[in-house]
């Protein structure tokens, strides 16, 4: 079964953003290199790609717009005609074939070119011969653009078509403008129609669903007919009448007793008459509304009479399609009030009955019916003797039942005192009448929910009082432990010797003082600056405190000194001695302090002074030597050039790439 | 309204959120902002064709803005000159008037006694051989280089057979073979797509004519006769002369004006 839905066509852009669109993924899907040295193969296939690429994408985009769409002839006839009405087929095809031709323009465009381009030597002719592709193609589809934008309207229009089943079992509603057609499908079906007293709100085709016999039916609500003919109604009125013509469902035609439609019985009878070709083969049932209006007992003659005549009129039809019944006259005309509900859903029951009868029996005489009917059996069982077998219940249960009857009678239910007390928002149920309290007055009773800034619910515990005693005993036992501790801990101290309490105090004492020089010195550390040892004029450290406050401490400071003093030796010449090469060879840290000064100058000798040997007639001449090399040498080195110091060996040729048996040819891997 | 209007049945029951056109006010105003911030980060393809779509519009809303302004704009008021006013000191001479209207025909008559025409493009850039004919080396061993590949856009006419392939010399390859030209009528301002009879005259050479190449300048001759023009004798006009305008192998189609 296809499901009628238009929702899923693609968006169709307008003949601008169309060309947009594709030009600008052919620049980016595409190479933008060219240059004019390539070969002018490769040239030729940059600028082939491209025209190609654009058709291609030209032909995809049209393509799935034509297929979405659509096609008029294909689909059921009541939508073919539901959309003939709504955008005239005429136009909806011519926009189509336009479509459809573009892209065969375009196709030969392309084709064209590409021929074309073959026989391109440059690329300025090259560049040409695509430029002039892709304007041609981006004309062609800008010359359809107003079939493109009439398509995106007629693609928003039908996308919020209601989505009708053409083949299930329908129950279609007509009659004259407000008569009241919208207000039944509101009340059967929660389909939100509007409702107003002028004539004409509904302007288009309405779906409601409703249920019936477990089975669900469609319930469409159409547009009011006036009565003229065919050729003189408007779009609005052709939907209805469409939707008679196609559609195989059950035709409730109501018709509005007491004339507050602002039409008259007579011409609601002529209307009936006039479209009753539309009812043929189809369930028909006359649903007089308004009742509370206008009762049809008390109608006068004339309408009853029009009546009447509807009445024989829908029997006669309704006799041809139910094979061997005989015509139905009581069947056929029902009454209802939709402001009031009643006969509302009667006249639906009817309704879906009929349709439903006429449904089985068409199955039931197709051919495809058979193949069902031969799987389905029921099995009865023989009856091998004529003693009656009712079902057989326990006397028991029957008593059981009855009693439950009693009991659900006498029982006055919470809804029943809501309805009686005003109603759903007048009456608030009181739900303190089933509390389960120890003394029965206190449901009434008022409970306080906050004191004193608390909520009384976090210090409700149903056990508090047990709590409260366990509590206090524990108290108890921990006072008594307490004390117990304190008589342990005065019983150790009489274990302490007189020295060793001296001694306990004498630690205590340092400690905190200790303490105290260290929080001292934190306190002080960034905002008193230390001594540097430079400045140390009255040796206040030197090695002798130091090992004064080593031993005060208690350590043996000779290692330390030692090797303080074998430090501040290093600047003397070292001595020759076995053992002494060895000690200064393990210390770790020994480095020199001083370079050592072999054959140079004393530091006593002026540097310009012109020594023997040196090539110098005088020092004047030194000094100007010198000054002349550091001018040579000077711009050389700002421009942070190489010198003749700065020179560096390559090893061209690294033994372990050129060694081996490995010719020049055969790895890559040097 | 269709049921599968919702909004507009929720607006039509509910009306409008509270701050819904407050909430819109701010959105088009901020629409300003984002349009400008576009503007300024766009790069490349993108930030161009932008540039060139928003230049259009400044162009219109200045033009209106000018036109609206029109009213409080003054004009000089000169005072017109009527058809036929002569000044003051030639008001007593006599003006001679021509006897005879020459005919068209006998106006194209005497310009083609004197072999000048009257074209729309009188100079055209002279095309060298070489840009003309491609070599076209054959032979087993390629070595021949007497053949050549025509590389403009050439015409034949309907009953064109080729020489046998052995011997010729000026290959026209059929892929340059055109038949159609879009001629413009420069009185009508409009573009017929017409059948080319022939060419009439190549500027480049005796030679192309002969061989039927089309460059920009070319004479041709085109079938006018779905323009429907009548001689004053009464006869049906059914050929006419246009020049071509534009390159030819660079467009991939002949675009030419016709010489009235």
């Amino acid at each position: 079964m296809v499901l009628y839905n238009f929702k899923k066509i693609t968006v169709v852009p307008s003949g601008k953003d169309f060309v947009d669109i594709i030009l600008s993924r052919t620049q980016r899907q595409t190479p933008t290199v060219v240059h004019k040295g390539y070969a002018i193969n490769r040239i030729r296939q940059f600028y082939m790609r491209k025209v190609k690429y654009t058709q291609s994408n030209f032909h995809e985009k049209i393509s799935t717009i034509l297929e979405d769409f659509p096609r008029l002839d294909d689909i059921h006839p009541f939508y073919g005609e539901l959309l003939n009405h709504l955008y005239d087929k005429d136009h909806y095809k011519l926009a189509l074939g336009q479509l459809n031709t573009a892209r065969n323009l375009i196709e030969k465009i392309s084709k064209d070119y590409v021929r074309l381009l073959k026989y391109g030597d440059s690329l300025y002719r090259c560049k040409q011969l695509k430029k002039a592709a892709l304007g041609r193609m981006c004309t062609v589809m800008k010359r359809v653009s107003p079939s493109l934008a009439y398509l995106e309207q007629v693609r928003q229009h039908m996308s919020r078509l209601p989505s009708i089943d053409p083949n299930t079992r329908t129950i279609l509603i007509c009659g004259y403008p407000n008569v009241g057609k919208s207000s039944f499908i509101n009340k059967i079906t929660r389909a939100d129609v509007d409702v107003q007293p002028y004539a004409f709100t509904t302007k288009s085709l309405f779906v409601g669903h409703t249920d019936y016999k477990y089975l669900r039916w469609q319930v469409i609500d159409t547009p009011g007919i006036l009565d003229h003919p065919l050729e003189e109604c408007n779009t609005i009125e052709m939907l209805s009448i469409t939707a008679l013509a196609y559609l195989r469902a059950a035709v409730l035609f109501v018709v509005d007793l007491s004339g507050s439609c602002g039409y008259s019985l007579a011409q609601q009878a002529s209307l009936f008459h006039s479209i009753r070709p539309l009812f043929a083969n189809k369930p028909l049932i006359i649903a007089c509304n308004k009742t509370d209006l206008q009762p049809i007992e008390t109608l006068p003659e004339s309408d009853a009479l029009l009546l009447q005549e509807m009445k024989r009129e829908a029997a006669k039809a309704g006799a041809g399609l139910v094979d061997g019944a005989p015509p139905d006259e009581e069947g056929c005309l029902l009454t209802m009030s939709t402001m009031t509900e009643e006969g509302v859903i009667a006249v639906k029951n009817a309704a879906c009955e009929k349709l439903l009868q006429q449904r089985v029996e068409v199955k039931m005489k197709s051919k495809k019916i058979n193949d069902c009917l031969n799987r389905i059996h029921v099995a009865v069982p023989r009856q091998r003797d004529q003693k009656e077998r009712p079902p057989c219940i326990p006397q028991a249960v029957l008593d059981a039942k009855v009693a439950e009857a009693k009991v659900l009678e006498k029982r006055k239910l919470e809804k029943d005192l809501e309805n009686e007390n005003g109603g759903a928002g007048v009456y608030s149920a009181n739900l303190h009448k089933h509390y389960l309290l120890l003394d029965p007055d206190w449901k009434e009773d008022i409970m306080p929910e906050i004191m004193d800034g608390h909520n009384i619910a976090d210090f409700i515990d149903a056990d508090i009082l047990q709590r409260l005693d366990e509590l206090e005993r524990e108290e108890e036992e921990a006072a008594a432990t307490a004390q117990a501790a304190d008589e342990d801990e005065d019983m150790s101290d009489q274990e302490l010797t007189a020295e060793e309490t001296e001694a306990l105090l004498a630690i205590r004492r340092k400690k905190k003082q200790i303490l105290e020089e260290h929080r001292l010195k934190k306190s002080t550390a960034d905002n008193k600056p230390v001594m540097p040892r430079k400045h140390d004029h009255n040796r206040q450290f030197n090695t002798g405190r130091m090992g004064q406050h080593l031993s005060s401490l208690g350590l043996d400071p000779g290692a330390a000194v030692e090797r303080i003093r074998s430090k501040s030796r290093l600047g003397r010449k070292r001595e020759r001695s076995a053992g002494g090469g060895d000690d200064y060879a393990m210390d770790i840290d020994q480095q020199p302090t001083k370079k050592m000064r072999a054959r140079s100058r004393s530091l006593s000798r002026p540097h310009t002074e012109a020594l023997p040997g040196e090539g110098y007639k005088d020092s004047a001449q030194k000094m100007k030597a010198m000054k002349i090399a550091k001018k040579a040498v000077k711009q050389r080195n700002k421009d942070a050039r190489k010198g003749e110091a700065d020179r560096v060996h390559y090893n061209l040729k690294p033994k372990h790439l050129f060694s081996g048996k490995r010719g020049t040819g055969k790895t890559d891997r040097r | 309204m269709p049921q599968g209007d919702h909004i507009d049945l929720a607006r039509k029951r509910h009306g409008y959120r509270p701050d819904y056109f407050e909430r819109k006010r701010k959105k088009d105003a901020r629409e300003v902002h984002k349009r400008a911030a576009f503007a300024q980060k766009a790069l490349g393809i993108k930030g161009k064709m932008f540039a060139k779509k928003r230049y259009a519009e400044k162009a219109i809303m200045k033009k209106t803005l000018a036109m609206h302004s029109e009213r409080t704009n003054r004009h000089k008021a000169d005072d017109q000159v009527q058809e036929g006013a002569v000044p003051s000191y030639l008001l007593d001479r006599e003006q001679t008037a021509r006897a005879k209207v020459l005919s068209n025909t006998i106006k194209q008559k005497r310009k083609e006694k004197a072999g000048k025409w009257e074209v729309p493009l009188p100079k055209v850039r002279p095309i060298a051989e070489d840009e003309m004919f491609r070599v076209l080396r054959t032979g087993k061993r390629k070595t021949k280089q007497w053949k050549r590949l025509v590389t403009k856009v050439t015409f034949v006419g309907p009953g064109f057979t080729r020489k046998p392939p052995k011997y010729e010399r000026f290959i026209r390859p059929m892929g340059l073979r055109f038949t159609k030209a879009h001629v413009t009528h420069p009185e009508l301002k409009c573009t017929f797509n017409l059948e080319i009879i022939g060419v009439k005259k190549n500027p480049n050479g005796p030679m192309y004519t002969s061989m039927g190449v089309i460059t920009k300048g070319t004479v041709i001759e085109v079938n006018v006769s779905e323009l429907g023009l009548v001689t004053p004798a009464g006869k049906v006009v059914w050929g006419k002369y246009a020049q071509v305008t534009n390159n030819p192998e660079n467009d991939g189609c002949i675009n030419g004006v016709l010489l009235v």
